[in-house]
């Protein structure tokens, strides 16, 4: 198993020195986006509405965090189930994401998508949640505070573990 | 005719909220058992590291009290109940969703409930600072004096990966096991593996679903069971684990931890089998009061 360190945002040259298996340990800024969230980006990209950050400079992490207790920096955080996300990744993918953390296998039009666009798929481990928050250096409600759990977040992780799965 | 007991509401709330407090950073004993079994008979290097992962965040989650999983799930209890027994300022509901709420204040717990399962309906709008946990109860009677607990906090990922089938009647057993073996393989990663599978067959539709759940929650001892079922569960885990998905889908020996079956009388034109799934995050206890 190779490990490689990257820090992101990531270019498609970069990508493509990466195999299936490898081990990275990211660093740098994801945001979180799950159901609802990816439903207003697409909401928003269909009516030709500027997004709230921009898709190609940065990763995002199917995840919903749990409330951050008191004198920590984050509380728990993993993948939440990728396949959820497949209706709404291609459109993100024409729209410059380049790469995507969640758990699961994609279906074979998202993957057929990824290559197209020289993105990648990374999984990281589910239920290894409090271990993972180790990696968070900062973490923030960024956008749609109104959806709790499901708000987009902004986060700062280093060294944060995952596998290629696609690419 | 023997007396009434009475349990106080003060003692089944605060064993309500004890039990989460324990189950919320901890996998059961017996699960961190299988993860290290499977670590042991383990070759895959990347299934060894996510194991290891699997096993170092039991420890850090138990000493830091972080959740075990962000998803710290819907809760669900079994609560058998003594024919003997009268819980006070009933009903059990009450008492239970009141503990299931301030637990998740009390230890910073994620709010995963949509009071409107069609979310088109409630125009989205949630407030995370007045949330608001639901529980999922099933009361039954058992004789005797006592009230039996079993709690779980229980992941959307692996619940959304369980089926239920009718079958018909004459179906052979190849055909059921085969049934079992294939929801868990063409599940992959999505429930996180390695998985716990429960396993209900018989009783009728909504029967053979609440089976499957118990035989993820609630231990049995082994001489209630039929040799003929503890085979059958040896057989569905060896045929699982053969089929490779591995750690997170990833692959590795194995997929699942362990299977669970629950069987009941039912109707002579039925079959039905439902199948529950858990993930290696197993959140559960039980608690006799």
């Amino acid at each position: 198993m190779r490990i490689i360190k990257i820090e992101l945002p990531l270019k498609s040259e970069e990508i493509k020195m990466f195999t299936i298996r490898d081990k990275l340990l990211i660093s740098g800024v994801l945001y979180t986006a799950r159901d609802q969230a990816h439903l207003r980006l697409t909401q928003l990209i269909k009516e030709g509405k500027p997004l709230p950050f921009n898709l190609a400079d940065s990763a995002l992490f199917y995840c919903g965090p749990a409330p951050t207790p008191p004198g920590k920096v984050c509380s728990a955080i993993g993948p939440t189930t990728s396949a959820r996300m497949d209706k709404y990744t291609p459109l993100l993918l024409e729209n410059g994401l380049k790469v995507m953390i969640g758990k699961g296998e994609r279906s074979k039009e998202v993957t057929n998508a990824i290559r197209k666009h020289r993105a990648i798929y990374l999984i990281c481990v589910g239920g290894i949640s409090a271990l993972l928050s180790q990696t968070v250096v900062s973490c923030e409600t960024f956008c749609w505070k109104e959806l709790g759990a499901e708000a987009i977040y902004r986060m700062e992780v280093k060294d944060f573990p995952c596998y290629v799965a696609i690419i | 005719m023997p007396s009434l007991r009475i349990i106080p509401e003060k003692q089944v709330y605060e064993t309500i909220i004890d039990a989460i407090g324990k189950i919320y950073c901890q996998s059961t004993p017996e699960t961190i058992t299988l993860i290290n079994n499977a670590l042991a008979i383990e070759e895959d290097d990347v299934a060894k590291d996510m194991l290891n992962a699997m096993l170092k965040n039991e420890e850090l989650a138990a000493k830091e009290k972080l959740p075990i999983c962000q998803d710290t799930g819907i809760v669900v209890v079994f609560a058998d109940i003594g024919t003997q027994v009268k819980i006070e300022n009933g009903p059990l509901y009450t008492i239970v969703s009141k503990a299931v709420n301030d637990a998740w204040r009390k230890y910073y717990l994620r709010d995963s409930i949509t009071f409107e399962p069609i979310r088109c309906f409630s125009n989205h709008i949630q407030n995370p600072e007045n949330s608001q946990q639901s529980v999922i109860l099933h009361l039954s009677e058992l004789p005797g004096n006592k009230l039996e607990l079993h709690i779980s906090l229980k992941g959307g990922g692996a619940e959304n990966c369980s089926l239920l089938k009718m079958f018909n009647p004459t179906t052979s057993l190849r055909e059921i096991e085969d049934f079992i073996v294939d929801t868990i393989v063409s599940s992959g990663g999505k429930p996180c593996p390695p998985v716990l599978v429960g396993v209900g067959i018989g009783g009728n539709f909504e029967r053979c679903a609440i089976l499957a759940k118990r035989a993820l929650m609630v231990p049995i001892s082994p001489s209630e069971k039929k040799p003929e079922y503890k085979k059958m569960e040896e057989r569905l885990l060896n045929q699982i684990n053969q089929k490779g998905k591995g750690i997170q889908g990833f692959g590795g020996k194995t997929t699942a931890l362990k299977v669970n079956i629950l069987s009941e009388p039912c109707h002579i034109a039925s079959l039905p089998v439902a199948i529950n799934i858990d993930c290696h995050a197993h959140r559960c206890i039980s608690i006799t009061i």
